[in-house]
């Protein structure tokens, strides 16, 4: 591959106060790299000025999807683009701030050397400055099983947002997305269309600004849901 | 004995399941509802018809199922009945979803691209 296409995908809603500092840190490694690094946010149905704010950052392209589709919908648009315009690598980055984009050519890495189909950027390989909370640690205790149960591949961090696909997983995702709640589902979907898959360390920070989606509640719909998702997709 | 063995009820039950079945069909008419869904639904008020025209028919059947009281197979076959036509629905709502999915993220691209072209345009955006 020279100079691969690579589309950093940005599903957003409400975050008018961190998109536009996401975008100018993946245009400045971009700039710092000389990676062909295009960005595309997609809106999905944002309620403040983030579509405009997103606009006049400079983001290659603004998808702004007429009402909210769910964090699967959103992100399956931007596959869908990827797959479309003919990116080489697609990347998935959170509005938030929470992914620094100076580890992009570190998550992009193994797929272009050639190496897995897909690449988890994970807070927990090595030690790095991030601390998270008991309920966390537990849903990646019960995701990390779940993974090594179905698939006998080992996760440390399943549900982490900062990922990377080649082009036949961007294909794969472009047909196929989970609606909710994606980021393990997906991994067992790699896993058993014999695409490989492998986690590289990160650097990971908690949020700028706005609130996380996930709430105590949640997490418990969050968990069976994707326990039975995973189960299910082991039998097909 | 039957269950509808005063006359009242047993007019009002054939009374019913009529109307109930021309309903469907005006429906179906007025194309307010698909065939294949009335199918369904006349196959109910057809059941209705007969269970209240030959109310013992109901009896001997659940004498032959060993069912004690003969009303509570009616409430079995029609809790069944709901059950199967709630599941269909939901299979149908699953698909309409998907459907409306994908129509929404081809038309967002599809906006993308048009907006991509002539950029200094004002759009007459609805949501914005």
């Amino acid at each position: 591959m020279n100079q691969p296409k690579v589309l950093v995908i940005i599903p957003a809603y409400n975050e008018e106060g961190s998109i536009a500092n996401v975008i100018r840190r993946i245009q400045a490694v971009a700039a710092d790299t000389g990676l062909h690094i295009d960005t595309v946010v997609v809106n999905d149905g944002s309620k403040d000025a983030t579509v405009r704010v997103a606009r006049a950052a400079g983001a290659t392209a603004v998808i702004d999807l007429p009402f909210n589709l769910g964090i699967g919908g959103a992100m399956q648009t931007g596959y869908l683009y990827a797959h479309k315009n003919q990116y080489d690598i697609a990347l998935q980055i959170d509005a938030d701030g929470q992914h620094n984009p100076h580890d992009i050519p570190t998550v992009i890495e193994p797929i272009l050397r050639g190496e897995s189909h897909f690449v988890v950027g994970s807070r927990y390989v090595e030690k790095t400055a991030y601390r998270s909370s008991a309920m966390r640690r537990i849903g990646m205790i019960f995701f990390s099983s779940l993974i090594r149960l179905v698939t006998k591949h080992t996760v440390k961090d399943p549900t982490s947002g900062f990922r990377a696909a080649d082009r036949r997983v961007i294909r794969m995702f472009a047909e196929y997305y989970p609606v909710d709640y994606p980021e393990v589902e997906v991994l067992v979907h790699i896993a058993r269309r014999g695409l490989t898959f492998q986690e590289v360390s990160v650097e990971m920070s908690e949020r700028q600004a706005g609130t996380s989606s996930i709430t105590p509640i949640k997490s418990a719909y969050y968990m069976i849901k994707v326990g039975l998702a995973v189960l299910i997709s082991a039998t097909r | 004995m039957t269950i509808f063995d005063t006359p009242i009820i047993y007019a009002l039950s054939i009374l019913f399941s009529l109307a109930f079945v021309w309903f469907v069909l005006s429906q179906v008419r007025k194309r307010k509802l698909r065939e294949q869904y009335s199918l369904m639904w006349l196959l109910l008020g057809l059941v209705i018809v007969v269970v209240s025209v030959r109310s013992h028919w109901l009896d001997s059947l659940a004498y032959l199922l060993g069912i004690y009281y003969a009303p509570s197979l009616l409430f079995l076959i029609a809790l069944l009945f709901v059950f199967a036509y709630l599941l269909h629905l939901t299979m149908v709502i699953s698909k309409l979803s998907d459907r409306v999915v994908r129509l929404t993220q081809e038309l967002a691209i599809y906006q993308q691209r048009e907006h991509a072209a002539q950029p200094h345009e004002k759009e007459t955006a609805l949501h914005e």
